[in-house]
């Protein structure tokens, strides 16, 4: 079996790099401009994160997780904290474009790698509360008082969806098992 | 661990995957995870990595500027590994200190002093071991002699380019776009030895809390507009400075040289608004008919 780019990277090889670039590049890029909707502030963080990948490269354990989603898991860490730094607001006129959610549209021509599509099968199983919550929060960045403006769910509704959606999602993935953390599933 | 301390690590487990937390609740989660031996659960990172990739648009590219700014970022990493012994520079008699961006840049690198530092006392270690157990040998101890590279200073080192390259290039290099800069002096280059040394008088003190000066090639091989990173240095008092030359990555053929100013630790990319001095190279006239 081939070895992993990141695992290649770790070890120095210096090629890995740009083949890392080329089949994460977009990925990455596409998720954070999702996050911060400013290309602008997208070039910044999309530089900053790719250098935790090149350090954290290391730490990839194929056993854990597919490389695809160890990397938007560090993406994902690096946008966290820039979008807390930056005590964002969303905009009123934006809140329709990020409300209209991807999991449930029919794109036949919406190419998914095979963790996206387990995660969208996931997400379907969902409530739809949950998996609007969800998706405001983890694809778009939204908080839950920002999700709360947008949504009109009370605070308090809004954490609870996303906390019994993520420990279902979770399960469904196979990461997880509710009945360990005794979750209760209404 | 009890069931509502447990609710609580969830609870901050969630959060952390899907919102980010404070630094409190981080350091909460960090407290409860030392407390009861839990290995830090990802589960919930790595669910919310997978929903992610759903948003994602497989059409979008990243821009090519932004690619060419990564790739510089990955070689300095890998550089920065493979000499670690040029991470940090210093100029003692001519007032610059030299410090290449990449160094103030590098943090995940830090620990190569450390782990060389580990095996000199692991070294010692089995030296005095060994020598324990022969009490009667006569060991015989040299005072080290310190290496060449350790004891030149930059204008001798530049001395020893000039001397021994033989596709040394001279480069004149005079003031950029700051009227109230007027510095001069030359660089020297080889494009073999990918390595040269810019001398210049009249550059002005810096803060370097506010400020640093940072040098630039632009090459052959590499878009103007984002030139070669050549290291980022301070100027401590009046007079001629000679700073070394210390490309990120392979500068072919340089066309110019440039100083610019920037903050404090360099950048990866300059937009070159504050250019200090510049240093174009001249290329041989067309003979006359």
């Amino acid at each position: 079996m081939a070895q992993a780019i990141l695992q290649r990277i770790a070890a120095g090889d210096r090629a890995a790099v740009q083949e890392c670039l080329d089949k994460y590049g977009g990925l990455v890029w596409s998720i954070a401009r999702k996050m911060l909707r400013s290309n602008e502030d997208a070039e910044d963080i999309v530089q900053e994160i790719f250098v935790d990948i090149w350090k954290n490269a290391e730490r990839y354990d194929d056993t854990q997780s597919s490389e695809t989603t160890f990397v938007a898991m560090i993406a994902r860490r690096r946008l966290i904290d820039r979008i807390r730094f930056m005590n964002r607001r969303i905009s009123a006129d934006s809140i329709e474009d990020v409300t209209t959610e991807p999991f449930t549209r029919s794109d036949e021509n919406m190419q998914l790698c095979v963790e996206a599509k387990e995660a969208a099968a996931a997400m379907k199983n969902l409530r739809p509360e949950q998996r609007q919550v969800l998706y405001l929060s983890i694809v778009q960045g939204l908080s839950h008082q920002e999700i709360s403006d947008a949504t009109g769910m009370p605070l308090g509704t809004v954490k609870t969806h996303a906390r019994r959606g993520i420990l279902q999602a979770r399960e469904a993935l196979g990461l997880g098992n509710l009945q360990d953390t005794k979750e209760a599933s209404v | 661990m009890n069931e509502n301390t447990e609710e609580i690590r969830l609870d901050l487990l969630i959060k952390q995957a899907v919102y980010g937390l404070t630094e409190a609740e981080q350091e909460q989660l960090d407290d409860l995870d030392i407390q009861h031996l839990n290995k830090h659960d990802e589960s919930f990172a790595r669910t919310a990595a997978a929903i992610a990739l759903v948003g994602v648009d497989q059409k979008d590219a990243m821009p090519a500027a932004l690619r060419s700014k990564i790739l510089a970022d990955a070689y300095e990493l890998y550089d920065a590994r493979e000499k670690p012994k040029n991470a940090e520079y210093e100029v003692e008699n001519n007032s610059a200190v030299f410090t290449p961006a990449a160094a103030a840049r590098r943090p995940f690198w830090d620990w190569f002093g450390w782990a060389v530092a580990a095996a000199a006392v692991i070294v010692l270690g089995i030296n005095l071991y060994t020598t324990r157990l022969k009490p009667n040998e006569i060991v015989k101890v040299q005072t080290p002699t310190p290496s060449p590279e350790q004891v030149l200073k930059p204008e001798q080192m530049r001395e020893q380019l000039i001397a021994s390259a033989s596709d040394l290039m001279r480069v004149n290099v005079g003031a950029g776009n700051m009227k109230d800069m007027q510095p001069s002096g030359d660089v020297v280059w080889s494009n073999a030895k990918q390595t040269g040394y810019l001398r210049l008088t009249g550059l002005p003190k810096n803060d370097p809390g506010k400020q640093t000066y940072q040098l630039w090639i632009v090459a052959e091989n590499q878009d103007p507009k984002t030139p070669v990173d050549g290291g980022v240095f301070n100027v401590n008092s009046d007079g001629e400075v000679v700073i070394p030359i210390d490309p990120k990555v392979k500068a072919l053929n340089p066309k110019a040289f440039a100083v610019t100013i920037e903050k404090p630790g360099g950048v990866p990319v300059s937009k070159q608004e504050k250019v200090a001095a510049l240093g174009k190279v001249e290329t041989p006239k067309a003979p006359q008919a």
